[in-house]
């Protein structure tokens, strides 16, 4: 290991300095480990210019901003790793925060509750997977249909109050106990399902080149409700945190998370056209490292405007050293 | 190969590298006026490089050329075909839209410009004279190209050429394309040409051919050139020794006659395809090499294909008559069932190139290397070191990106992910395109292994040689029927193959 390590620098002596760059930057390790390295610099960089940020108070802040996001983000690993995309799963989570508080303020059972709400989120998935199966358009155009149809019946459903309201007090009881465990044990379900079962290699394989893995006996089809399914139970579980957030929906409820959640996702280092460099947890890894970048530039008395234009900036930053390099060898060409 | 007086064309150390294939390793050969010239050797021996090389089609690596004594580097067709030399390729070299004529001006319209306007009576009027000039009469100048077929077309670009009497002309593989008329046409003009003093070069795979046509030969053999033959030492088995080597590359092909069980694995029972094939038959035996050979649009890619279920088959079945005849209706169920498919094109059907060596060769372990619901990670890094020691596949590591690896390399990463997962019968697409010589004879051992550990093989090739080094049988398809079937045991002769091919 150490012999090798020692050939690869003395090789790179003779490489331009934007050769070196790019040898380093392809490098799967530096690959890997950059996003963790970044969350890591937000968080020393917060620590040492702040007084309290590791006080528990700002800790769960983070967590609570973060939580939502991330579990999102963990939710669609599976859809984004076969080169797939849905946007519509934040439309979707509001369908399942409304019918969660409904049934909570019908029947008083946060058991039916949660289970109601993630009932739902599998049931709405399954409809954009078998959309996309049967119509035989891809699953990012369902998505995009489908936001506006969620969207539409979380207009109707919220009628002329716009809003629904369930108690803060059961939203506060869930959110210490049920919210951090139910929140670890599904990204743990994500994380064996993805790496230690043939599902996450099969669609990992598949997301990157279709043809090869269909000649490898992978069908499409079952790969697709198994990513979609989980994408659900993440949904409605997101209903529920959602939901005892804000102790209750609003009209707004999920705007716009479907592209959050592709940010957060690319920030915690994965690419939106999935393949060989996917994985389970980017979106947690960005996820986090936005929200300890909002709070931390907010302690330290950045204007919000500011905030977004740093995030701007980390983004970009990260789009630009996950990029391949297009270095393809000269094809062979007979005359 | 020294300089001689009279060499209208001098190449020296010419080479050409193909990213890591050698296409063309320091060749030094003369040209000379008034001679044929054959250019004689294997698929890949570096007869069509050499030529386009001196047609301008593509620059040389390295190594210098002489034309008329001054160096010579055309950096185009056109440049080329100004100074004098002109090529007949071997694929389709006109326009099939346009009208005979303007094919054979084609690039020069110039000289038939009358003011802003090309006229066209006059450009036909000359078409006429040069389709007259090589002695063809019955094609009309003023008709579309695609109303003629393959051998007029490939006279219509012989017009072309001699219309300028080039120096040097240059014919790649073209008789494939003629008939017994069109070849006559062909050979009067190369002879009248040299009488005339000017250089022809012919490259062509029929030893008959060029033996009885060419002045000398010059022979090439994997990139280099093995002799260059006078006419007075021509002897056909010492050339043929010479083109394919297969004494001194010993076990290069296999080279025994052992046979293969009764027991048949694979049927095609008259399956008719969207495209090619139209009710066709095949049997697989166990333990055969089965060659399938042709032109390369006989079918025998569809063919590969259907066999697998990757593609449609409109009437018929492809059963396995040793699984209780089941249907392959899909890759899926070919692969559930022991079938192994290696496409032709590689780096975009049989590998995800962003993905690791392990990756790729772990793809077709999931159920294998499977311990329950989980995958066993033991088990799945011998399925995938197994293959890379035993293929060594070079790599600084097993997690890799395949993108960077050579073509050969590439190749055995495909070839592992089938010979890990034990695949009974594996059906091989031009397995050894674009390989180099050391992985091409690790392929055939390989092959010849499999054969030997009772698998099954379909091995579809281009290559006529490597396909009778190779099979039990051999099949030659031709508009994608079955033109002639050949048995190993009573040898493969070369012409007779090549006659049913076209």
């Amino acid at each position: 290991m150490h012999s090798n390590n020692f050939t690869k620098m003395r090789s790179m002596s003779g490489l331009s300095l934007s050769d070196k760059f790019a040898v380093i930057k392809n490098n799967r390790f530096v690959f890997t480990a950059l996003p963790f390295f970044l969350l890591l610099v937000v968080i020393v960089f917060f620590g040492a210019t702040t007084d309290n940020f590791f006080g528990a108070t700002v800790l769960t802040g983070i967590f609570n901003q973060a939580v939502i996001f991330a579990t999102l983000a963990i939710s669609v690993s599976l859809i984004y790793t076969a080169g797939n995309l849905d946007i519509s799963i934040g439309s979707a989570m509001a369908l399942c925060s409304i019918l969660a508080a409904n049934i909570y303020i019908s029947t008083g059972s946060v058991v039916l509750m949660i289970i109601s709400s993630i009932a739902l989120g599998i049931v709405l998935m399954s409809i954009n997977s078998t959309l996309s199966t049967v119509l035989n358009v891809k699953a990012a155009t369902v998505g995009i249909v489908m936001m506006q149809i969620y969207s539409a019946i979380r207009e109707t459903l919220l009628g002329n109050d716009a809003k629904i309201v369930v108690s803060y007090k059961m939203s506060e009881s869930l959110e210490s106990g049920f919210r951090p465990i139910a929140f670890i044990l599904f990204f743990l379900l994500v994380f064996i399902v993805y790496t230690k079962t043939p599902v996450g290699r099969k669609t990992r394989f598949y997301g990157g080149n279709a043809n090869a893995a269909i000649q490898a006996g992978i069908s499409k089809v079952s790969l697709q409700y198994i990513g979609f399914i989980i994408c659900g139970l993440g949904v409605g579980l997101t209903g529920i945190f959602s939901l005892i957030r804000t102790s209750g929906v609003t009209i707004t409820t999920g705007d716009g998370m479907g592209m959050n959640v592709m940010l957060a996702t690319v920030l915690g280092g994965m690419s939106i056209f999935g393949g060989a460099k996917s994985n389970s947890y980017a979106g947690l890894i960005g996820a986090l490292t936005v929200a300890a970048l909002n709070k931390g530039l907010l302690m330290i008395g950045v204007s919000a405007a500011i905030v977004q234009g740093v995030r701007g900036l980390i983004f970009l930053l990260i789009i630009y050293l996950s990029s391949e390099r297009q270095a393809t060898l000269p094809s062979r060409q007979q005359f | 190969m020294e300089s001689k007086v009279g060499a209208i064309l001098q190449v020296r150390n010419l080479s050409k590298n193909f990213g890591v294939t050698h296409a063309l390793k320091n060749v030094n050969f003369d040209i000379q006026c008034g001679k044929i010239c054959g250019l004689i050797g294997e698929n890949g021996s570096g007869k069509s490089t050499a030529s386009s090389i001196i047609a301008g089609m593509q620059p040389a690596t390295s190594g210098e050329m002489f034309y008329k004594d001054k160096p010579w580097k055309p950096s185009s067709v056109l440049e080329a075909s100004k100074a004098g030399i002109a090529m007949i390729v071997q694929e389709a070299g006109t326009i099939p839209t346009v009208s005979v004529a303007e094919n054979i001006f084609i690039g020069k319209y110039k000289q038939f410009r009358k003011g802003p306007i090309v006229d066209k009576n006059l450009m036909y009027k000359e078409a006429q004279k040069a389709l007259e000039i090589i002695g063809v009469t019955h094609i009309d100048p003023t008709f579309p190209t695609h109303l003629y077929d393959m051998q007029d077309r490939k006279l219509i670009e012989l017009a072309r050429a001699m219309y300028d009497d080039p120096d040097i002309l240059i014919i790649d593989e073209t008789t494939t394309a003629l008939s017994h008329y069109g070849r006559e046409i062909l050979y009067k003009i190369m002879h009248r040409h040299a009488e005339r003093g000017k250089a022809v070069i012919i490259i062509s795979h029929d030893l008959d051919e060029v033996m009885e046509h060419c002045d000398m030969l010059i022979i090439l053999r994997d990139a280099e050139i093995i002799d260059v033959l006078e006419r007075k030492d021509f002897n056909p088995d010492d050339i043929k020794f010479k083109m394919i080597g297969r004494e001194i590359k010993g076990s290069y092909y296999r080279d025994d006659f052992d046979g293969y069980s009764d027991e048949v694995v694979l049927k095609a029972e008259r399956i008719t395809t969207m495209k090619d094939l139209l009710a066709f038959d095949l049997e697989l035996h166990k333990g055969e090499i089965l060659g399938i050979g042709g032109l390369s649009d006989c079918g025998m890619h569809t063919l590969g294909r259907a066999l697998y279920g990757l593609e449609d088959i409109v009437r018929g079945s492809v059963k396995l008559p040793g699984k209780n005849n089941i249907s392959i209706t899909s890759p899926k169920v070919a692969f559930n069932n022991g079938l192994g498919y290696v496409s032709k094109d590689r780096d975009t059907e049989s590998l995800d190139l962003n993905a690791s060596i392990f990756a790729n060769i772990a793809s077709t372990g999931y159920k294998i290397n499977s311990k329950g619901p989980f995958i066993s990670a033991k088990k799945e890094k011998e399925y995938v070191m197994t293959q890379v020691n035993n293929l060594a596949i070079k790599c600084q590591n097993v997690f890799q990106p395949v993108r960077n690896l050579s073509g050969g390399n590439k190749q055995k990463v495909v070839f592992g992910k089938w010979t890990a997962e034990d695949a009974d019968i594996l059906i091989l697409d031009c397995p050894t395109r674009g390989v180099d010589i050391g992985v091409k004879a690790a392929m055939y051992q390989l092959i010849y292994q499999m054969k030997k550990a009772g698998k099954s093989i379909v091995m579809i090739s281009e290559e006529l040689q490597e396909l009778c080094g190779m099979s039990d049988r051999l099949l030659i398809l031709k508009n994608g029927k079955v033109s002639g079937e050949f048995m190993r045991t009573e040898g493969f002769d070369n012409t007779k193959l090549i006659n049913c091919m076209i």
